[in-house]
């Protein structure tokens, strides 16, 4: 049966983590300092746990190559195999793998195949890592994809390549385990979400939160048109008139939320003279936090 | 099979690089030198000191302990094949490829130095040349051969790989002498092999399988403490 299993796992930031996952999406919320970087390494099998035991399909992957080769991740910090080149690296990277495919038609999958005669000491960090998710995605067949942060990736590689990859992969049985340091991310990864809080695992019952309501408020002349043309959007939850001259439209996603006004606004020929994101967007995210901090006491034990 | 080869890639493309080049270019330089002032002094004497001395007894410890350094990129042998164990290859076999190409690399490194030192100790018209030559490369083949495979096996000691510094320290300490701790180290079979002190009287047919033996050895400790 494919699952990824954390025993008792204490390791760097993790303090006795216990939890299994099955296949399909997981998302984990939190940063690198409550751990995820070290999840992720776990359960690569890239490093060995302090304490405790990795398990993926009954194999500790530290110590069993085959399990290895059917792990495809991103790490925090990626060191690709020494090669001249990034398509040497990639070569090489295949190779280990058992893989026969070119490093080109690898790249050129994830859109970089203009990187494949880049020195290799000529690539940055993050490039880097653009290249460890080429790579991870490239995977035929994996067990488990575990990949640290992979949006913030988005610009190199396309966002649509990843979750569609992402999608796929989890819909062939793999178990998808994706790290985002921000709720939205979280949001739109998909999955079962679970959270790491000072290294702490809090599991998805406990750690879903709720979608961050965010307001825009609005200055125009028309607040009252406005108002009407925007009650129905399906982006917008809530429009609040305040006084004639500002409206308060409320919602989750601010990008959705913004573009639904602006058009709107435009197909009724209606002006807008000043557009910003409400100050309590931060109490929502302070609401947010507080409903993890509450579900970390919940789960510490008594 | 397959991992071995990604290992002994991994190797070569460590090794691949200008400072490789120049390394080994510095140190032709000064082998060269040290024998051509040696045929000056004492013509006779020349090769036999220059190999014993500055070719066998210094250069190629030295150019096996940098090799074995940067195949193994600073890291524990065992953590040096991080970059493609995570990818699905087996550790150990890596690692066995990997200590191949060094000792390859090596063994080529040291017979070129014993070339150049053989060039600067005889004139061209020597006829002892082509006769010091065959035997001194075979020498400098297996000896090469024996100490990248021990400093490799040594790189497993330490946080960052440190035990091959002290296999190079206890070569030349240890390995001058010749008690049974000497028999250990590599550098007392090419002294007996080069006509010196043996260690533990052992003859020189047995100084060939001694070096054999040391490399079979530490390749087998290197396979059997990395985890797969």
């Amino acid at each position: 049966m494919n699952e990824l299993s954390f025993d008792v796992v204490s390791h760097a930031e993790l303090a006795s983590v216990s939890g299994v996952l099955d296949s399909g999406s997981h998302v984990l919320l939190g940063s690198e300092r409550d751990g995820t970087s070290s999840v992720v390494l776990l359960a690569a099998g890239i490093v060995k746990p302090a304490a405790g035991r990795v398990l993926l399909a009954g194999r500790v992957p530290f110590s069993s190559a085959s399990a290895r080769r059917t792990i495809a991740a991103l790490c925090a910090e990626e060191r690709l195999p020494t090669a001249r080149h990034a398509a040497g690296a990639v070569q090489l990277a295949l190779q280990a793998r058992g893989d026969t495919r070119s490093a080109l038609s690898v790249l050129d999958a994830a859109g970089l195949a203009h990187w494949a005669m880049r020195r290799t000491s000529d690539v940055s960090a993050r490039e880097t890592r653009a290249l460890a998710l080429a790579l991870a995605l490239s995977h035929p067949k994996p067990a488990l994809l575990a990949l640290y942060e992979p949006l913030a990736l988005v610009g190199m590689v396309q966002e649509r390549f990843l979750l569609d990859a992402l999608a796929q992969l989890s819909k062939n049985g793999a178990i998808v385990l994706a790290t985002a340091g921000r709720v939205e991310d979280a949001l739109r990864l998909g999955g079962e979400v679970h959270a790491l809080e000072r290294g702490i695992w809090l599991d998805s019952a406990e750690s879903r939160t709720p979608p961050l309501q965010l307001t825009l408020r609005i200055q125009t002349p028309d607040a009252e048109r406005l108002a009407a043309c925007l009650a129905g959007a399906p982006e917008i939850s809530e429009v609040t008139q305040v006084g004639a001259l500002e409206l308060l439209v409320h919602g989750t996603d601010l990008k959705r939320v913004a573009s639904r006004v602006i058009a709107n606004a435009r197909a009724a020929s209606l002006r807008i003279s000043a557009l910003r994101q409400d100050a309590s967007a931060l109490e929502s995210l302070a609401t947010a936090r507080a409903g993890i901090a509450h579900a970390f006491d919940a789960a510490r034990p008594q | 099979m397959n991992d071995v080869r990604v290992g002994a890639r991994l190797a070569f493309a460590r090794l691949r690089g200008p400072s490789s080049a120049l390394v080994l270019a510095i140190s032709a330089l000064t082998v060269f030198a040290a024998a051509a002032l040696e045929q000056r002094s004492n013509a006779a004497s020349a090769p036999d000191d220059v190999l014993s001395g500055v070719a066998f007894g210094i250069a190629l410890p030295v150019l096996a302990y940098l090799v074995s350094e940067r195949v193994c990129d600073g890291q524990r042998l065992d953590r040096s094949v991080d970059s493609v164990a995570r990818h699905g290859a087996d550790r150990r076999h890596a690692v066995l490829g990997l200590l191949l190409a060094s000792g390859l690399a090596t063994a080529l490194g040291g017979a070129f130095l014993v070339l150049i030192a053989l060039l600067g100790a005889h004139t061209l018209h020597d006829a002892s040349l082509a006769f010091d030559l065959r035997s001194s490369i075979g020498i400098a083949l297996v000896s090469g051969f024996a100490y990248a495979l021990c400093f490799g096996a040594a790189s497993l000691l330490g946080k960052r790989g440190g035990g091959r510094k002290w296999a190079l320290v206890a070569d030349f300490a240890v390995g001058s002498g010749a008690s049974a701790l000497a028999a250990l180290c590599p550098r007392s079979h090419v002294r007996n092999l080069l006509g010196g002190i043996p260690a533990l009287c052992l003859s020189q047919t047995s100084a060939w399988f001694a070096l054999i033996a040391i490399s079979i050895a530490c390749l087998g400790v290197s396979f059997v403490w990395t985890t797969e």
